[in-house]
């Protein structure tokens, strides 16, 4: 990966200094989020598998903060904490769900990977991966009825290229001209394996092409490039009710899931270098560097974001256990 | 009534639902401008166009989650496998998302989709070994799912108005060799309750109890079996899963005796369940030890002569009802 630090422009992809110090705030959430689920599983209050979204924030800022919920839908993969911070999901509900409780998002019975919100329009973790490409093609085959020109934006990692179902939904969406965009999150390892040990062409953008669909590579460590991005893409999209297809590269700063500690695949030089480029500090220093905000600023509103987030983790540690009787719910209507 | 085959019934089906509710889509391949392989689809192209008869091609994972896509939005997608067999290829869509998403959501969403297709060897010969398999308990076997497969015309007709309009996700399993056979179908907007198995022969001797295609091979037993002074009663079970064993447990309460009989390989079937649930809940009404007629546990063959053994036979149903009388 060869990506340069871009020089952080003034008024970047025309945001304003609000709009910024939102976005700062958004992904910032998301670190103190997944630093605090981490603790969590450690202390044994979570259970399973946890994927953590740190390190990526940029992406979903991004491509998230430019949909409009009163319309657009979002199918997602299994690192979904960051996606339903983005789209308004209660933390305090978030946590509660992957502590197993009654008052989960999903009730307690989907956990990590499985988060749900009809209401904010985000239809679901997925487990298997690629399981959602094609849900995300009916989901924009649905929405290209609706008047109002709706899209649907799907997230999968690099690994979902190697699946059968990736060839197959690029070529239904284009063959049906569905508007979903499909956000391929390069984090260079599918799991364990580099992108040059597991995929046939090193640039991912290129194993989409061939299905008429426009596609584009973009900086995943870059809120502005990936802000831009999205206005662009999602207005291409309300037009021409075209599937989009997109290669966010990035890097997650934890394993695949919390068991894998990325010992044996990855080096310190490799983690370094990408920690030099991080979403955050890159935001940050733009809005440093603008004075926006102040270094302190910016540390005191990271603390009252960890403050805001424990005293969630504690409301949730005191929901309730799903009544026994939930066991049977919800398998049929 | 009306006299009409199968896919004429189910076709009438799909088209009423069709016009009664706009958001009831149909996906598989070939059943727009082809006009559908086994003929469900037919003219259906043409009455209501491409946006709600959607052609697909040979994706079948992808198009089944289109399927379970449109469905979470609110949609009523029936999906066509044009034989059951090519629903191997859509394990993923139908196990993991299909079958999961109302659960896994805590209820939050649901997936009123229908798949639908043949299964077993029919309606032509020779379909061989990955055409005409009767692959019924690996849909069975899944909580979250309804499955249900018809025996005759006006069952396939009313339960199939009945798996749209059912919000949870079904998989109709049409039994293949009936496809082409002609039966009494209401004209009526009627439906067919997707949790209630039927006595389809009353008889009081021994109950022959099947699903599906194998419902026809009982009828038939009864027949040969009164000629030869048994009462057979008849249960068809309908719905696998949820399984409604009330017929066949009041079936047995009144004859005391039970073939199971199915066109399935016998390990690990639906009748082996059938069985299971009889011994539990049926045991002192037994008077002799239920037996089962299946499918021979072979591939499919080819050969006219291998297909026909393969395949439940009239005369070990008989042989086998009178063996429990002994």
């Amino acid at each position: 990966m060869s990506v340069q630090p871009q020089p952080p422009i003034s008024g970047a992809a025309g945001l304003t200094p609000r709009q910024l110090t939102h976005r700062l705030r958004q992904m910032l959430a998301i670190r103190e989020f997944e630093r605090l689920g981490e603790q969590c599983f450690r202390d044994g209050l979570i259970r399973g598998y946890y994927h953590s979204y740190a390190g990526q924030e940029a992406v979903g800022v991004g491509f998230l903060n430019a949909l409009d919920l009163s319309r657009d839908y979002v199918v997602d993969h299994y690192r979904d904490h960051g996606h339903c911070l983005l789209l308004g999901l209660d933390p305090e509900q978030i946590f509660a769900e992957l502590f197993g409780r009654a008052t989960g998002v999903s009730k307690g019975k989907g956990g990590s990977m499985h988060m749900y919100s009809p209401e904010r329009h985000f239809l679901g973790g997925d487990g298997i991966v690629g399981g959602g490409l094609s849900v995300a093609c009916g989901v924009g085959l649905a929405l290209k009825r609706r008047a109002n020109d709706p899209i649907c934006v799907c997230f999968f990692g690099d690994g979902a290229l190697d699946t059968g179902t990736f060839h197959e939904s690029m070529n239904l969406a284009s063959l049906w001209s569905v508007p979903t965009l499909y956000v391929c999150i390069n984090n260079l390892y599918s799991m364990g394996t580099r992108v040059e040990d597991h995929s046939s062409l090193s640039q991912l953008v290129d194993r989409a092409q061939g299905y008429g669909v426009k596609t584009e590579q973009v900086d995943g460590q870059d809120v502005f490039a990936t802000t831009a991005a999205a206005e662009r893409i999602y207005q291409y999209m309300r037009q021409t009710k075209r599937p989009y297809f997109v290669e966010a590269l990035t890097y997650r700063y934890q394993g695949h899931g919390i068991h894998d500690k990325a010992l044996n695949y990855r080096t310190e030089q490799e983690e370094a270098q990408w920690h030099s480029r991080d979403p955050i500090q890159l935001l940050a220093a733009h809005l440093i560097t603008e004075k926006i905000l102040s270094a302190q600023q910016i540390e005191d509103l990271r603390q009252q974001i960890v403050a805001e987030l424990q005293a969630k983790v504690e409301r949730a540690k005191q929901a309730p256990q799903p009544d026994d009787a939930e066991l049977k719910q919800d398998v049929l209507a | 009534m009306k006299k009409l085959s199968m896919h004429e019934a189910l076709n009438q089906a799909l088209r009423e639902e069709m016009h009664r509710d706009e958001r009831v889509v149909l996906l598989g391949e070939e059943i727009g401008k082809y006009n559908g392989v086994h003929y469900v689809t037919r003219g259906l192209y043409a009455e209501f166009g491409k946006e709600r008869v959607i052609d697909t091609p040979i994706s079948e994972e992808s198009f089944t989650g289109v399927g379970v896509g449109l469905a979470i939005m609110g949609m009523r997608p029936v999906v066509e496998m044009m034989r059951m067999d090519f629903s191997l290829r859509a394990m993923d869509q139908i196990y993991n998302h299909m079958a999961k998403i109302r659960y896994m959501s805590g209820g939050r969403l649901s997936v009123p989709m229908v798949l639908r297709g043949p299964e077993g060897p029919g309606p032509n010969p020779g379909l061989t070994a990955q055409h005409g398999q009767q692959l019924t308990v690996l849909f069975a076997h899944c909580p979250g799912l309804r499955v249900v497969s018809p025996s005759n015309q006006y069952d396939a007709k009313g339960m199939l108005k009945a798996a749209i309009r059912s919000d949870d996700p079904v998989v109709f399993l049409e039994p293949g060799p009936l496809n082409n056979k002609q039966g009494d179908v209401g004209e009526d907007d009627y439906l067919v309750p997707l949790d209630r198995g039927e006595v389809k022969h009353e008889g009081s001797d021994v109950s022959l109890i099947g699903y599906g295609a194998s419902v026809a091979l009982c009828l038939q037993a009864a027949r040969d079996l009164e000629h030869d002074g048994v009462s057979a009663e008849v249960v068809d079970m309908r719905c696998l899963r949820p399984l409604d064993m009330g017929p066949a447990l009041a079936s047995v309460a009144k004859t005391n005796r039970a073939v199971v009989v199915e066109y399935a390989w016998q390990s690990y079937g639906p009748g082996a369940e059938i069985v299971a649930r009889l011994m539990a809940e049926a045991f002192w009404n037994l008077d002799a030890p239920v037996t089962r007629v299946s499918g021979q546990e072979v591939p499919l063959p080819y050969a006219a002569n291998l297909e026909e053994l393969s395949k439940p036979q009239v005369a070990d149903i008989v042989a086998q009802a009178k063996a429990t009388l002994r």
